[in-house]
Parts: C-alpha cells; structure tokens; sequence
C-alpha cells in the first residue's frame, strides 16, 4: 500500500433543507398520534427529550407530513429534494476542495431513505452537468455506515486509478421513511432522533493536490448473526425501522478491539489519534464509544453538537462531523485522526486520516 | 379488580408480541436477568402495561422493581390509586 499513490480528502460540503423544527414542535405534532394508542403520553415525550436532539432540518414543513400517506408520495418528495441537497452538497465540496465539477471523474452516490432509477447520481449527472464518462456508483442499504464506507470506497477507487478524483455524496431524508400508524416503541424513538441532511466530499489521488488529510488506510468489519440489530422491514407503506437497543452492546463488545487491531496494523495506538471523528448514533452509542475507547472528555465534542443541532443524519451524520473538523482548522501536519461508523449488518468502518 | 396474576398475563402477552420473548413468565423472574431485559425491553413493558391498565408509572417507582411480580404489584397499585383499568 505505501507505493501507492497518496488519496487526499480535499474538501467537505453539507447541505440541510430549510424547514427547521425544533424538538419540542415536532413531540407536538407527534402527540396527537401517540394518543390513538398511547395511554401514558408524557413517557413517549421524555423518550424525544432523552435523545438530546435540539431539533432537526427537515425535507418539508411540519404541517406538510401530514398529507404524505403513501410510499409513493413520501419517496416522490425524496427524490426532489435528494437532487436539491445533493447538489448543493455537491457544489459546496467542489469549492473548498478547488475542483471544477469537469474534473470530477467518478460519483459514489449512498443513501437508505429512498429509492429512485435511474438513482440520484444520474440525476445529478444532468443538474451538474458532470461528463459523460464519469463512472456512477449509486450504494444503497449500507446505512448509518455509508459515510464512512463510502470514503472508504472512493479512497479505494482513486487509490486505484491515480490521478483521478472521486466524489462521495450522501443524501439522508430520514423524515420521508417515517410510518406515522407505527406506534412502536423503537419508531418513537428514531422518529425523535433522525433527520435531514446531505454531505458530499471530494477524494483525489492527484499528487498535485496537497490540501486536506491523507486517506491513510480504511477497515470493515463484519458482526456475523447481527442482521436484526438496525435496518428496514419493507411494508406496503414504505421502510419500517429495525433499531435494536442493542446496538451499544455491540459497540462495548468490538469498537475498542477493532480500533485496536486496526491502529495496531499501522503502528499506532489510541494516544497518537488526536482526532476523533464518530458517527452520531445517539447518546447512549456516543457514551459506549467514548467509555469503550477511554477517550478524553471532549474527543467527541463536535458529534455531540451535530446530534444537538441536526440529529442522526444516518449516513451524512460522520461527514458533516468531519466538515466541521476540516473547518476548524485544528489539525496541524502529521496529526492522526479516525473516522469511524457503524450500521446495518451489522457492521463497522473505520478509515485512518493523516494531515 | 385487576389483579397480579391479570398483570403477569399482560406482561406475558407483551413481552410474546413485542419482545420477541415467547414463554410462562414467573412472578420471582427477574425482570433484567431471567428476562434479559435492557432499557428499551423495560420501556416496551411499561407502556404495554400503562397501555392495558390505564395507569402512568413515574421514573421513581423504579426503584425497588427487580421481578415481574414487583412490577405486577406496582401496577395493581396504581390501578387501585389512579382509578385505570
């Protein structure tokens, strides 16, 4: 690996829709539907409250949801405003990464919210009027991984055509899948965690371009027999939500072994990352990680803020951490930092980050 | 009047629909070691049974419920207290 050309993270953008509710609007709206099942309301509040989400951007205005009632409606809506927030996504890591969208050479698209053919990224070809022969990746199903495993999959890809520059964008519009007549506990709980959003970045294996961390090495791991821990049942009315409490569990059981393992494979232990860039699962996922791996109290700030201010984006959730990191100009040369996901599989992604 | 045994039936029934738990449940099980239950088992239980009964249970009855038959007793309470069921 060390004779192959260097792969660059060089530039972040986000984008969330406009339609901003905050937390106690939205325990509002939902209560309502609550009480056509619900006896004790105030309990299903406190579990809103408890997810420490401030309030999320959502594709369409509160009062708006009320009139999607099929699938099809919901994943119409989806696929307008995936297009919308992809592209300004898009665009804004273009810019920082000073890439004209002309050299753009290969678009990894993921997402879990909705489903489209052509998908997403051939919709994008036409709005950014990318080149013909930009090859497409559309990947869906990974989940609240896919930021992760999508850089990892771009690094991979630029890894093996040097020169070439990739673009990762993740489009999340958790709000779309929501089954409002499922008054399970586990849909009260995402439907008070998840939200909107769409990250993009650009990953380049061009020695003329020196800016941003170095892709250094990435790592899956795969938790056999875990298929029920977090994912979708498909119904009639569209993708039901399978969300195991489990999940920290599992984070408690394997994160600090893996990490392990991987950092050990580059020489490196815990102590030589200086930055932490964690998928927002949720508060309990965020206090496992951090328990798990004796991290510093504040290692984990900026995941924390963004599961305040924008909830779990699932999959644009780690990207819009890494915005901020990039942003905040903290990094300085040779420092180490890991990016590191989990989702659906269940499964991890870990990719190693050099300035 | 709702009795113990009328709550241990619900939880029964909950815990077959929704927790995937199939089996007799006994009233000196408890609840997170002989059950397995995690924080999200238990919320499922108690709404379930506010949901049946018609009672809230608060944060601090929490305290001292270690078996179904403790949680059963508590519920009976409210029910008598709060006038559910």
């Amino acid at each position: 690996m060390s004779s192959s050309a260097a792969v660059r993270v060089l530039g972040v953008g986000t984008a969330l829709p406009p339609h901003y509710a905050d937390q106690e609007t939205l325990i509002a709206a939902f209560r309502a539907h609550w009480s056509k099942q619900h006896f004790n309301i105030e309990r299903l509040e406190e579990l809103h409250r408890a997810v420490q989400v401030g309030g999320r951007y959502l594709a369409l205005p509160v009062e708006e949801y009320e009139r999607l009632e099929r699938f099809s409606e919901r994943n119409g809506v989806w696929i307008r405003v995936a297009q919308e927030l992809g592209e300004q996504a898009i665009r804004v890591a273009a810019d920082r990464a000073g890439i004209g969208l002309g050299d753009v050479d290969h678009l990894f698209f993921v997402t879990v919210t909705g489903i489209a053919t052509p998908s997403v990224d051939a919709l994008l070809m036409n709005r950014l009027r990318l080149r013909p022969d930009v090859k497409r990746t559309p990947i869906f199903g990974l989940g609240c991984v896919a930021g992760a495993a999508g850089l990892a999959r771009a690094a991979d890809y630029v890894r093996g055509f040097p020169g070439e520059n990739a673009v990762l964008v993740s489009v999340e519009l958790c709000s779309l899948t929501f089954q409002r007549e499922d008054l399970s506990i586990a849909n009260i709980i995402a439907s008070g965690l998840f939200g909107d959003g769409a990250a993009a970045l650009m990953v380049s294996s061009d020695d003329r371009r020196r800016a941003g961390p170095r892709v250094v090495a990435t790592r899956s791991v795969f938790y056999p027999g875990t298929e029920r821990m977090m994912g979708w049942d498909l119904v009639d009315t569209g993708f039901k939500v399978v969300l195991s409490s489990k999940v920290p569990d599992v984070v408690r059981a394997h994160v600090r072994h893996d990490v392990d393992a991987f950092l050990g494979e580059h020489g490196l232990d815990r102590s030589r990352i200086r930055h932490w860039v964690a998928h927002t699962g949720g508060p309990k996922v965020l206090r496992a990680f951090e328990e798990t791996l004796e991290l510093p109290p504040s290692a984990l700030e900026r995941s924390w803020r963004s599961l305040r201010e924008t909830g779990n984006l699932s999959s644009a959730s780690v990207l819009f951490v890494l915005d901020e990191l990039l942003r905040s100009g903290e990094p300085g040369a040779g420092d180490y930092g890991l990016l590191a996901a989990m989702g659906p599989g269940f499964c991890s992604e870990l990719v190693l980050l050099q300035w | 009047m709702v009795t113990s045994a009328d709550v241990i039936e619900e939880m029964k029934r909950i815990a077959e629909r929704e927790l995937e738990l199939a089996g007799t449940i006994a009233a000196d099980a408890q609840l997170v070691r002989d059950l397995g239950l995690d924080s999200l088992g238990l919320t499922v239980l108690a709404v379930g049974l506010e949901n049946r009964f018609r009672v809230r249970l608060q944060e601090e009855d929490a305290e001292g419920i270690v078996t179904a038959g403790d949680l059963a007793l508590l519920v009976v309470r409210r029910v008598r207290e709060q006038g559910g069921a």
